[in-house]
């Protein structure tokens, strides 16, 4: 709007300056028209003809007078003839007579006067004795002419009267054209003068309007709660508002006209900050004017440095460039995060320990376990009597329903600390419900209970879960109804609800036996909760059944409730989302194991004899060749100077546990730098299988060791005899790059990739690297170059750390580089 | 003014009348038939306090040529004739009119500021032919018109008086 109203000014303004030049101009002209008229008023050019004509008649009179004189004087009629006679010759040729010569009867006339003239000088040139005789001729020819000189004379005065009259209407025209050209440019002065006072008038109004909007500005700097700095492209601060005195501890006036970077920018940032506000000025590159809020550091006058919040912004002035920043104090704010960073992790650090204690004795009671499940297994392969059977079976059973007690305490640990995973895969969950079914069928016998089961509404067989989490669920529950119902009757029923935007499964479990007390009912889910005590020892149980299940369904999206009367029945109700999966084409392949078509070399790497005899044994009866050693430092040796076809590797180990064997298994480059090593651990957590996956292990088998696992993992062997280390470097892609370039270019790359990272590092670790967005900006680089070879931890790596830096996070920014040399340890050998 | 006082008080200082006597000997009386009379405020004279010339003697005075083109002829002309300032500077005028009589005793006034080097001459030699009365002769004050506009005035063209025959000196 202002901006089409000062263009109408202006074109306005144009228009008037553009009329008034046109006015000037005209009355210019017509100015020089006057003078001319005048001038030619005035001019010469008549030499006073109508003087010179009337002189013409004079002079005619003055010969004739010498004509009638008595007696005549020859000499002195001469001279009034050639006066005369020059007189008309005057008129005949001057250029002056030429507007009368143009006149049809002044130039007969002319003609019969210059005919009188030539027949008088005949006589008059004759001399004075010719005159005296001729005088009568003379007197003939003079008395004849008169007439005609008078009307000469007369015409005269006509043509001249006619032609000033004409010049004074040309003069008179002029005049009044110079007065309407003086009338238009005093009404263009007049509109121009209405004009500008409009145009004053706006601008004034405008100049209101700004000054308000200015002290309404300045009032809203001056109270705001910010810090707000203005300065110049160069940085010389022109202005601080009182809460930036406030928070900086500096005045207004000592600061004025100061570079910003010496009075707020702490002395370890001043370096960053030139160099930002140098590059700013060199190629206009912004990073963090108008990007928004950017966390950095302040300092105060007395030389504290603290937290701030910035926002800057820059705005076009007359003066040039500005900048304005937005300073935001926010050293409490991170205090507040940091105490609550701290209590966080403190209650982690306190998670951990549990989870710590946790997974230890997990691991002291499962390694004898192990041993005493592996040898009762052995045992089995003996000569046995029936009684010694029967026994070996309880045995079994008891050390497993300790295993499955172990697991349950280790399910919640593993939930609760966020690291429970469920996989997607196609289940048959009519089968799963059936199993389930035949499974407790006998119990249900037992305490004469009628167990059924059936699909309510139209079934889906197939559907994506989690078939052990679901199994485990529905174990639970269908195991409890059957456990606490006596001569009643068991429902099991399934139940898709098909919608538009997604499918919901229920199972419901109804029972009719003892209920659950109402105020039970609210913390059935809970841990450690059990019925009746009495009950419960009857029937036994941790208690823990309802909260892993609980868990596992939250896990797998789901929900579970429970309705219940007392001494009626309970109903759990387990509602999941699902989808419908298609049926793999062979049917129950997990238990398809393909026996050995060759013996492998396994190495065996485990310092427990108990351990190291079960795993040798079990992998002996698979028909393969065990070699052994009693820690990590002897397995690395018997590694790197034979071909294993693969290595089991115990994690927990006297003198060099199994992480540190498989790195210098990896590194060495010797004859089994590249054989899968499978890692036997006790510690089940995910975590800790992910930290030995990262550590180079293809795969973890946790303590005991069940015969399925181990057949599965040596019949994979023999079928994909190594495995590319995908985790840290995928080989696939560094292998078609090298494809792509040639051999020897690739190698090149390499050493320069190797060189760039090394760099990178080198930088990383120097003092330099203080500005965040400079290492947020290099290590995006790096990353780039880390994708082409296929190095995807560092590439990974490199982007947290990218990410970390973009968004401040300090703490986060240092664990990345102090991390960094080991994945780059890692990674580098095996680019080559 | 010193000139004056020789001239009002002949006879009283020899040395006045001597150096008077030695000017008027320059201009020798007409032996032909006169052409031009000076008379008025002279320093120099020949014939009873006037100074006449006849032909030779004006020309002896010296001649300039102007070429020009007037309003009463046709064409680009020469007129030859002596300048009236060499005629003034003869008078001993520094100011002062010069009044200009014609044969028909017309009479014209001329300041004799106009007669400056290069301004006015009396001509008479009109394109190397003496004029005669028919022919605006035989003197004719000539300007050089061509050379300024200011000389194209009426008042310049009224000062151009022809058939000149005298010429009077008021200081």
């Amino acid at each position: 709007m202002p901006a089409t109203t000062h263009m109408r000014a202006k074109s306005g303004l144009a228009f008037l300056v553009m009329a008034g030049l046109v006015v000037i101009a005209a009355i210019a002209f017509l100015t020089l028209n006057v003078q001319r008229e005048v001038r030619q008023l005035g001019s010469a050019q008549s030499d006073n003809m109508q003087w010179s004509l009337s002189q013409a008649e004079v002079e005619f009179l003055e010969y004739a007078r010498q004509l009638d004189r008595n007696p005549i004087d020859a000499v002195e009629l001469t001279r009034r003839f050639d006066i005369f006679y020059s007189r008309i010759t005057t008129i005949e040729t001057a250029s002056v007579f030429e507007q009368l010569r143009a006149f049809e009867d002044a130039d007969a006339r002319l003609t019969n006067v210059r005919d009188f003239l030539s027949l008088s000088a005949a006589i008059i040139d004759g001399g004075s004795e010719e005159i005296t005789s001729q005088i009568n001729a003379l007197r003939a020819l003079s008395g004849e002419i008169r007439p005609t000189v008078r009307l000469l004379a007369k015409l005269g005065l006509d043509a001249f009267a006619e032609e000033s009259d004409t010049q004074r209407g040309a003069v008179a025209r002029t005049l009044t054209q110079l007065a309407v050209a003086l009338a238009a440019l005093i009404g263009a002065l007049f509109v121009g003068v209405i004009y500008l006072n409009r145009l004053n008038a706006r601008i004034a109004g405008r100049e209101r309007a700004q000054t308000q909007t200015a002290t309404r500005m300045n009032t809203v700097i001056s109270t705001s709660l910010d810090a707000v700095i203005v300065s110049d492209d160069s940085g010389r601060i022109i202005e601080f508002n009182p809460a930036a005195e406030a928070i900086f501890g500096h005045y207004a006036e000592d600061v004025t006209g100061l570079d910003i970077g010496d009075v707020i920018v702490p002395e370890h940032m001043r370096d960053a900050h030139a160099a930002g506000m140098k590059r700013m000025r060199q190629s206009g590159e912004r990073r963090v004017v108008g990007k928004g809020r950017v966390q950095l550091e302040g300092r105060r006058a007395n030389g504290d440095t603290f937290p701030v919040e910035l926002a800057l912004q820059s705005a076009e002035t007359d003066d040039g460039e500005i900048f304005i920043a937005f300073l935001r104090d926010i050293s409490k704010r991170v205090e507040n995060e940091q105490a609550l960073v701290e209590a966080r992790d403190r209650d982690l650090a306190g998670e951990q320990l549990k989870t710590d204690f946790l997974s230890t004795m997990s691991h002291e009671i499962r390694t004898p376990l192990n041993g005493l499940l592996g040898n009762l297994s052995l045992l089995r392969d003996t000569r046995l009597s029936k009684e010694q059977n029967r026994i070996l079976g309880y045995m079994e059973s008891s050390g497993r329903l300790l295993m499955s007690h172990i697991s349950d305490v280790l399910d919640i640990t593993r939930y609760d600390a966020g690291k429970l995973n469920t996989r997607q895969e196609p289940v048959n969950i009519t089968a799963l419900m059936e199993d389930i079914i035949d499974n407790q069928s006998g119990t249900a016998v037992e305490n004469e209970t009628t167990l059924d089961w059936g699909w309510h509404g139209e079934p889906m067989h197939w559907i994506v879960s989690d078939h052990d989490r679901l199994q485990h669920v529905m174990m639970n529950l269908i195991g409890n109804a059957v456990k606490f119902t006596r001569r009643g009757k068991v429902s099991v029923t399934a139940m898709v609800e098909r919608t538009a935007q997604e499918h919901r499964l229920s199972l419901t479990v109804a029972d009719t036996g003892v209920g659950i007390p109402e105020d039970l009912a609210e913390r059935i889910f809970d841990d450690f909760v059990v019925g009746d005590t009495t009950r419960n020892r009857e029937v036994g149980g941790t208690g823990l059944g309802l909260g892993i299940a609980k868990r596992f369904v939250t896990a797998l999206g789901g929900d579970i409730s429970v309705d219940s009367k007392e001494c009626q029945g309970s109903t759990f109700t387990v509602s999941l989302p699902v989808e419908e999966a298609e049926a793999p084409s062979s049917v129950d392949e997990t238990h398809h194991i393909t026996p050995p078509a060759n013996a492998l070399r396994v190495l065996l790497v485990e310092d427990n004899e108990v351990n190291r005899i079960v795993a040798r044994k079990m992998v002996e009866a698979e028909g393969h060749v065990v070699i052994e050693a009693h820690d990590g430092r002897q397995g690395a040796e018997l590694a790197a100077h034979q071909a294993f076809d693969l290595i089991l590797m115990d994690i927990n180990m006297p003198v060099m546990d199994g992480r540190e064997a498989t790195q210098r298994i990896r590194t060495s480059g010797g004859a089994s730098a590249q054989t899968r090593i499978v890692a036997l651990t006790a510690n089940a957590m995910a975590s800790d299988q992910s930290q030995l996956l990262e550590a180079g292990l293809d795969e973890v088998l946790t303590k005991p060791l069940s015969r399925d696992a181990l057949r599965t993992v040596l019949s994979e062997q023999a079928v994909t005899p190594t495995k590319d280390t995908a985790a840290i470097v995928d080989t696939g892609h560094s292998a078609e790059t090298r494809q792509a370039l040639g051999e020897q270019a690739f190698a090149k790359l390499i050493t320069r990739f190797t060189h760039e990272v090394d760099d990178f590092m080198a930088w990383l670790a120097s003092d330099v690297a203080q500005d965040y967005l400079e290492v947020a900006s290099r290590s995006h680089k790096v990353a780039g170059s880390a994708a082409v070879f296929g190095a995807l931890r560092l590439k990974d790596h490199l982007k947290d750390l990218e990410n970390a830096a973009k968004t401040g996070d300090g703490h986060t920014v240092r664990g990345k580089i102090d991390a960094l040399p080991q994945v780059w340890d890692q990674t580098k050998p095996l680019l080559r | 003014m010193f000139a004056r006082l020789a001239h009002t008080c002949f006879g009283i200082a020899l040395a006045l009348l001597s150096t008077v006597s030695a000017s008027a000997e320059d201009i020798a009386p007409p032996s032909g038939i006169p052409i031009l009379t000076m008379s008025g405020a002279l320093d120099t004279t020949n014939v009873n306090n006037t100074l006449v010339f006849d032909a030779d003697t004006l020309a002896a005075l010296g001649t300039v040529t102007i070429e020009t083109s007037t309003i009463w002829t046709e064409g680009v002309n020469t007129f030859e004739g002596v300048p009236l300032k060499s005629l003034v500077d003869l008078a001993g005028a520094e100011s002062g009119q010069l009044l200009a009589s014609a044969i028909n005793d017309y009479t014209i006034e001329i300041p004799v500021s106009d007669a400056v080097e290069g301004g006015p001459i009396v001509a008479f030699l009109f394109n190397g032919d003496r004029m005669s009365v028919r022919d605006k002769g035989p003197l004719w004050i000539i300007y050089p018109y061509d050379q300024s506009a200011d000389y194209r005035s009426e008042v310049t063209y009224s000062r151009s008086i022809w058939q000149l025959d005298r010429i009077e000196v008021v200081r």
